[in-house]
């Protein structure tokens, strides 16, 4: 049993991402999303047929299938489906037996101890798994960052920005802990910036202004820039910028797809929201500086320094430098008011974004090197464990030293 | 993927092959190590170059299958394919994507399945040996009278593989018919009770409806061929055996590829309908306690701030 | 990065009509405006029209900022006379009788913006104003067609066409 990799299952609302432990990449990354058939002709005594992932989306279309999405906002709200989907990942997309296996699960910060409790009762009574241990995102997102060269040593105190498909969260962590009371929620993400490429197409009057297309240009073309006005001047000098997109229809006919201003100006909406939604206008790095001042202020230094990317809507090119610079910017000024009224020099303070190469699924390459090292099973609970314990044990997890 | 049956392939194996071989898609660094069933691991790479992927295959119950021609199966199997074993591998494909063999999609979809069968047919040698020695010794009791052939022990001999650490199939050719014992076990008292439920609606099921299935016998006691098989006797008390007997209709040609691979699968779709029905029934509990909730949140006294102001 | 102001509300000795800023222009169209060989008025309108166009909130901080928001809102009405996608000669023609055809100024009340801009005091102080804008309007209409038809002299070019349809803090200069 020890030469069986440990499970890596981070269980996102909009993507769910599966692998074993040791590897970079997780093996699968599939919609949280299950279609289950609750065909009202069979006998109430057989359970209903179900499929998850991809395949659920696809048969949700037809009739007998109801689809659902277990988990909202980050927390799992439904436990029927959730296990359900569990039994999926694990037996026909893992294609492993839980009793060969530990399994490192993720929860969000403040998930509640009862929830905690839940997945333990399925993860031990329904799947009799080896051993569990259950991790913050937060903190893996952090634990991912160790890979790049600018992360010195293997700090455990950062602020961590993860933004996903619904929605991206600003999270200090201090010591591995997450400070909880300065948690903030942004709701611009991924979706936000696709629909908003989806919107200028339009306007521009394309051939091709589909979800699909849109994603597209989204994760092919799109960048931060540092100055908009400029971007926009720079276009208009160089026509190369413009770029062609061959978008694929129905029946294999493709067209010509043409790509502009989109290319900078929907990651922009992270820095000016006001121009995608009406409702939402602090910026990004205002969002970020307001965390860290928000958090006791011996960590404040340690938060700034090292602010750590993790998740899709993160990936494009230069966000990092842009956010670097744009929360530098609010500390300086800040610096500089507080030296201008204390009459005192301030000896500065370092703003250091973190990006990296595992940063797509940086929650799930976090849980993977955590649970590859051989003191992972110490810091596990057993099936042991949980019969002579009950569930409440998994209330408290101690914090992996990883050295 | 049906909720049914589990699949006989690799579901990762066959999408990253799908991607190179049939969508023919840019070319990517590759390196996996996953997992599947029965203490049996993959390891996916592109160790040269993006267009080489170098497939390696670990199991647990190797020794035992290349005494029964693993190797010289897969060989066969994956001509053309078979590299160097990859160390701390017990075999080893190279496919290189720039000198693909097949060129129509047809052939290529063709491949992909086959190269996510490679654990399949590692674990498929003792079977398709017992088969090849079942048609012999069939053929050579032909040419007896009805009754009076006895193959010699050598050619019934019971073959083991330990393919995980408690858990043994056992498979003995014979002229009339092919034996697969599975000796299983659960650790967990409820999948025992579960377990034992199920094994005995094996049983009953085929008396009922499924008279054509193979015969399928359950016991807790070793079956005489697993003791021949030099079983040492030391039961522990979760233990129990499923016999299933395969009887010529079962393996004419044309099913015994689906025969193999439905009795492989046989355990891990075992214990993967054990957790199925243990999860419907947590769900049914979770709706009776919804529902007594209900019942306890009615039978509240109404107006409880009125009469407590009266106080 | 927030909603783009004027750089000209900083300029000391601003000419004002009401509280609209007339700025020098860079023109060989004639009219009230001095003339000025730098970066102008215009050219900011050109450059900050695509960015502007994505906010719906703009906080006039000066004058200038005035001049900048009418300048933006004429060329947004500029390009929906485009629609037809003229070639380069005729959006010319087009253009031309726009800028310097009959058009309200402030005060009017077919001015639709008049919760912005102060009336100028009748007379003199109102000619000149028309007189600036109409020479303001026909020297931005020929900018931006240079822009618009830039890569493409048979139709206007969809990257600026995309913003026809945009509306720059939820107004128009077209007569409701």
């Amino acid at each position: 049993m020890n030469t069986t990799p440990a499970v890596v299952m981070d269980n996102g609302t909009g993507l769910t991402k599966l692998g074993f432990a040791g590897n970079d990449s997780p093996s699968f990354i599939l919609p949280t999303a299950i279609a289950t058939n609750e065909d009202s002709t069979r006998s109430r005594r057989t359970s209903p047929s179900y499929v998850i992932g991809e395949e659920a989306l696809a048969r949700a279309d037809g009739q007998n299938y109801s689809l659902s999405y277990p988990i909202r906002h980050g927390q799992i709200e439904n436990w029927d489906q959730m296990e359900r989907f569990w039994e999926s990942s694990i037996f026909k997309y893992l294609r492993c037996e839980p009793e060969d296996h530990r399994f490192l699960l993720t929860e969000p910060p403040l998930n509640a101890p009862e929830n905690r409790e839940m997945t333990a009762e399925i993860m031990f009574e329904t799947f009799n798994c080896a051993g569990l241990y259950i991790a913050v995102q937060a903190v893996l997102a952090l634990a991912a960052s160790w890979t790049s060269p600018k992360v010195v040593g293997q700090p455990l105190t950062g602020t961590v920005i993860d933004s996903g498909d619904g929605v991206t969260h600003v999270i200090a962590v201090a010591e591995g802990y997450v400070i909880g009371s300065s948690i903030k929620h942004i709701p611009i993400a991924g979706r936000d910036i696709t629909s908003f490429i989806q919107t200028m197409l339009r306007d521009r009057g394309e051939k091709d202004t589909s979800l699909r297309t849109a994603e597209r240009i989204k994760q092919e073309y799109c960048y931060v820039c540092p100055d908009i006005v400029t971007e926009f001047k720079r276009y208009d000098q160089d026509v190369t910028r413009f770029k062609k997109y061959e978008a694929e229809q129905n029946a294999g006919k493709v067209v010509t797809v043409d790509v502009g201003y989109e290319r900078f100006m929907a990651p922009e909406i992270f820095f000016s929201p006001e121009i995608a939604t009406p409702d939402y206008l602090t910026p990004l790095p205002e969002v970020v500086d307001n965390v860290v001042q928000s958090s006791p202020i011996d960590v404040r230094k340690g938060l700034y320094k090292n602010i750590v990317l993790s998740g899709g809507s993160t990936m494009f090119k230069d966000f990092g430098r842009r956010l670097q610079r744009d929360v530098k910017h609010l500390v300086d000024q800040r610096l500089r008011q507080y030296e201008q009224q204390a009459g005192v020099k301030s000896s500065g303070v370092e703003v250091q974004v973190v990006s990296h190469k595992r940063q797509r699924s940086a929650v799930w390459f976090g849980g993977s090197l955590m649970a590859q090292t051989p003191e992972f099973k110490n810091y596990c609970y057993s099936k042991q464990d949980y019969d002579e314990y009950g569930p409440g044990i998994v209330r408290q997890f101690s914090l992996m030293n990883v050295g | 993927m049906s909720q049914e049956l589990l699949e006989y392939h690799n579901v990762l194996l066959k999408s990253i092959f799908t991607e190179a071989i049939v969508d023919q898609q840019e070319p990517v660094k590759i390196d996996q190590v996953v997992s599947d069933f029965d203490n049996v691991m993959f390891h996916i790479s592109t160790p040269e170059s993006k267009t080489k992927i170098l497939l390696s295959i670990v199991l647990k119950s190797w020794p035992d299958l290349e005494k029964y021609g693993a190797k010289e199966l897969l060989k066969a199997e994956y001509e053309g394919f078979v590299t160097e074993t990859e160390v701390g591998y017990n075999f080893s494909l190279l496919v290189d994507l720039e000198n693909l063999p097949c060129s129509t999609l047809e052939d290529r979809t063709l491949l992909v399945d086959k190269l996510s069968l490679l654990k399949r047919n590692a674990m498929a040698a003792p079977f398709e040996l017992a088969f090849q020695q079942f048609d012999e010794m069939s053929k050579e009791a032909q040419q007896f009278e009805i009754g009076s052939y006895t193959p010699t022990d050598a050619q019934t001999e019971v073959m083991a593989i330990k393919y995980r650490d408690e858990e043994t199939i056992y498979i003995q050719p014979n002229w009339d018919r092919v034996t697969i014992i599975f000796s299983t076990g659960f650790k967990d008292e409820t999948d025992q009770v579960l377990g034992k439920v199920f094994l005995q609606e094996f049983v009953d099921a085929r008396r009922r409806a499924l008279q054509n299935a193979p015969q399928v016998m359950f016991s807790k006691e070793p079956p005489l061929e697993v003791q021949r098989a030099g079983f040492n006797g030391q039961l522990r008390p979760d233990q129990s055996f499923i016999t299933f007997v395969l009887f010529p209709q079962h393996i004419i040609p044309q099913r015994r590829e689906r025969a193999i691979s439905h009795i492989q699968t046989f355990r891990d779709y075992f214990h993967f309908h054990i957790k199925s029905s243990k999860a419907f029934v947590h769900s049914r509990m979770r709706h009776r306690t919804g529902e007594f909730l209900k019942v306890l949140n009615r039978a509240k006294p109404e107006n409880l701030e009125k009469s407590t102001r009266k106080i | 990065m927030p909603v783009q102001h004027s750089v000209f509300n900083d300029f000391p000795d601003v000419r004002l009509i009401g509280n609209f800023a007339v700025l020098p222009l860079r023109t060989k169209y004639r009219g009230p405006a001095y003339q000025t060989s730098e970066y102008d008025i215009v050219d900011e309108v050109v450059d900050l029209f695509r960015v502007n166009s994505f906010f719906r909130n703009f906080e006039i901080k000066g004058a200038a900022d005035r001049t900048l928001v009418y300048g933006i809102l004429f060329v947004n009405e500029c390009l929906n006379n485009l629609r037809q996608s003229p070639n380069h000669h005729q959006a010319q023609k087009t253009l031309n009788v726009l800028a310097s055809d009959d058009f309200a100024i402030p005060g009017e009340p077919a001015f639709p913006l008049n919760g912005i801009y102060l009336a100028p005091a009748a007379g003199i102080e109102a000619d000149t104003l028309r007189q600036y804008l109409s020479q303001f309007r026909q020297e931005l209409a020929e900018r931006l067609l240079s822009y618009v038809y830039a890569l493409d002299t048979s139709a206007p070019s969809k990257n600026w066409m995309a913003f026809s349809r945009k509306r720059f803090m939820g107004l128009s200069l077209a007569a409701r």
